[in-house]
């Protein structure tokens, strides 16, 4: 079986689903081996175009009033700050950011659906492949809502590649931590087609199509994650962040619990409230 | 097959978890139907960990002397300005047992290794594993614990209908609810769970939930309920991000205001101002 149409997938995955509820057994045999946990590597893992260096070098084709954008955001963190980042708050860094995995993700894949689990913040992607169409109404989430179809495209008889849209993805969002960022008119569409390596079964690809209003043309990269063994390691960021927020201004915790600047000559915070007369 | 002991128990769940290695089939009717989306029976005034005692004395009654002394030392400088004794107020997670109190409906997914119970608010994914596992020698604390379970039929009926579930290395501070009643700060506590659906209804799922800790004068035993509604074809899954409260901040063991136009303000009358000295 060759590479299918939509269509096509959509029928065999509602087979499969039919058959599974009739029987009641799911077929594990019947999907690609995705066990264990996956982390990004490589040097350049940090940056949301693998290929290309960080910062303006990635070339996200963003139009002009977002790569002015952009280009702030690289000029605050070059002077210590964070950016326009909204993750260093331990915010969702929404999609497509989470699909990174610069901390590991796995998958969990039964026949109506594929979790995708997010070791940070233990988020969940949830990618129906239970062949529904669009709700008319979606919910709103920073990971949004993601349909899928399971696709044979060797014709081996076992699914090997999941092809995934996701809509209904909201709040503020960037590519990466430097900051390029996506639309805030929430209406983002990716795409995705994840697979295993043809010769290695330990690397997992997934080309990631961002379609979004902020850019000039849907920007396509691909990400690839390696296999590691399954241990969940939980991320809380909030129990550890040393980032704190005092109205618009950004400070660093020290070890020692006090506040210090996160910028170089950054000015202490006004503590006008304290020498005036208290009630 | 009668109700069995832990060895039997896991002798089935490992028997089971090979026939699914090997076979690569992963039979579901071996399972109770857990699909849906669950919701906490009796809402927001089911807000307590015990709704079955009477908030405030009557829970606190269950502490030993000394951690009705840190219960009530907390609270009293709470109202002084200092710290919320709720730790999810600052994003911190609910952690185990409070998550199972389900403030957002929560699913659970049953694979043959393990079964994930997901809720929507973040750093909340219960790993429970069913594949025979002990638990290891060194564990790293977490606020959700580290959980093992065992799938039992109880009726003999061929199909599972029970999971108990043992779950240790939590993580402090954590609390049972949000009124702030204190875990012992050893960190030893230790939950069990029996997890069913209801005899009558298949829709009502029952956990009878053990907590053993240190600063507890008696395991403290509590049954939370969840209801799903069968007609639900599609459950709509929200997310829940932790907003923190601007209007608070914590620096060092110090709780400040801050103020409307963002300037940090004392919590108390006659507060001293933070240490700025990182900024000379």
């Amino acid at each position: 079986m060759l590479d299918r149409s939509a269509m096509g997938a959509l029928a065999l995955a509602a087979a499969l689903a039919m058959s599974v509820a009739g029987a009641k057994a799911f077929d594990d045999a019947s999907y690609p081996d995705w066990s264990g946990y996956w982390l990004a590597f490589g040097a350049a893992r940090g940056s949301f175009d693998t290929s290309r260096p960080k910062g303006l070098e990635q070339q996200a084709p963003l139009k002009p009033e977002f790569q002015k954008i952009l280009e702030a955001s690289i000029a605050d963190i070059a002077a210590g700050g964070q950016g326009n980042d909204p993750g260093y708050h331990c915010g969702s860094h929404g999609m497509p950011r989470v699909m990174l995995a610069l901390e590991p993700i796995f998958f969990v894949i039964l026949p109506q659906t594929t979790y995708v689990i997010l070791e940070r913040l233990s988020q969940v992607r949830r990618i129906f492949t239970d062949g529904h169409a669009w709700p008319v109404q979606l919910p709103g989430a920073s990971v949004g809502y993601s349909i899928g179809q399971w696709i044979d495209t060797d014709g081996d008889g076992r699914y090997d590649t999941l092809q995934v849209e996701t809509r209904g993805i909201n709040g503020t969002r960037v590519y990466d931590s430097n900051g390029a960022p996506l639309h805030p008119d929430n209406s983002t569409i990716v795409k995705e087609r994840i697979s295993l390596d043809k010769s290695d079964p330990n690397i997992l690809h997934n080309e990631i199509t961002t379609i979004d209003d902020a850019l000039t043309r849907p920007w396509t990269i691909m990400r690839s994650y390696r296999r590691h063994p399954a241990v969940w390691d939980e991320y809380v960021c909030a129990a550890t962040n040393e980032h704190l927020a005092i109205g618009h201004d950004d400070y660093l915790l020290s070890a020692d619990g006090l506040l210090m600047p996160v910028k170089k000559g950054q000015k202490p915070p006004d503590l006008r409230y304290f020498d005036a007369p208290q009630p | 097959m009668p109700y069995q002991g832990t060895t039997g128990a896991l002798a089935l769940v490992a028997a089971l978890a090979l026939s699914v290695s090997g076979a690569r089939a992963f039979d579901e009717s071996r399972f109770p139907n857990w699909k849906g989306q669950w919701v906490a029976l009796g809402g927001a005034g089911n807000a307590a960990w015990d709704t079955t005692l009477p908030p405030g004395a009557g829970e606190r009654a269950l502490l030993t002397p000394e951690y009705q002394a840190v219960f009530a030392a907390n609270i009293k400088a709470e109202a002084a300005g200092g710290p919320a004794l709720d730790p999810t107020s600052r994003c911190v997670p609910a952690g185990m047992p409070r998550v199972m109190m389900a403030v957002q409906p929560m699913e659970i997914v049953i694979t043959p290794g393990i079964t994930y119970f997901m809720f929507p608010a973040f750093d909340s994914l219960r790993h429970i594993y069913t594949d025979g596992r002990s638990f290891p020698a060194q564990i790293e604390p977490s606020f959700i614990g580290t959980s093992i379970g065992q799938w039992q039929d109880t009726d003999g009926d061929g199909r599972f209908d029970t999971l108990r579930i043992e779950t240790r290395a939590i993580r402090g501070p954590h609390t049972y609810d949000a009124s702030g009643i204190p875990f012992h700060k050893d960190g030893e506590a230790v939950v069990t769970e029996k997890v069913y659906a209801d005899k009558a209804d298949q829709n009502t799922l029952h956990d009878e939930i053990t907590t053993r800790d240190h600063a507890l004068l008696r395991p403290w035993t509590v049954t939370r309920s969840y209801r799903r509604d069968a007609g639900q074809v599609r459950p709509e899954w929200l997310e829940v991000l932790c907003r923190r409260d601007a209007s608070r901040v914590l620096i060092g063991d110090q709780n400040y205001k801050v103020s409307p136009e963002g300037l940090l303000m004392p919590a108390v009358k006659g507060q001293q101002r933070p240490d700025l000295k990182y900024f000379k």
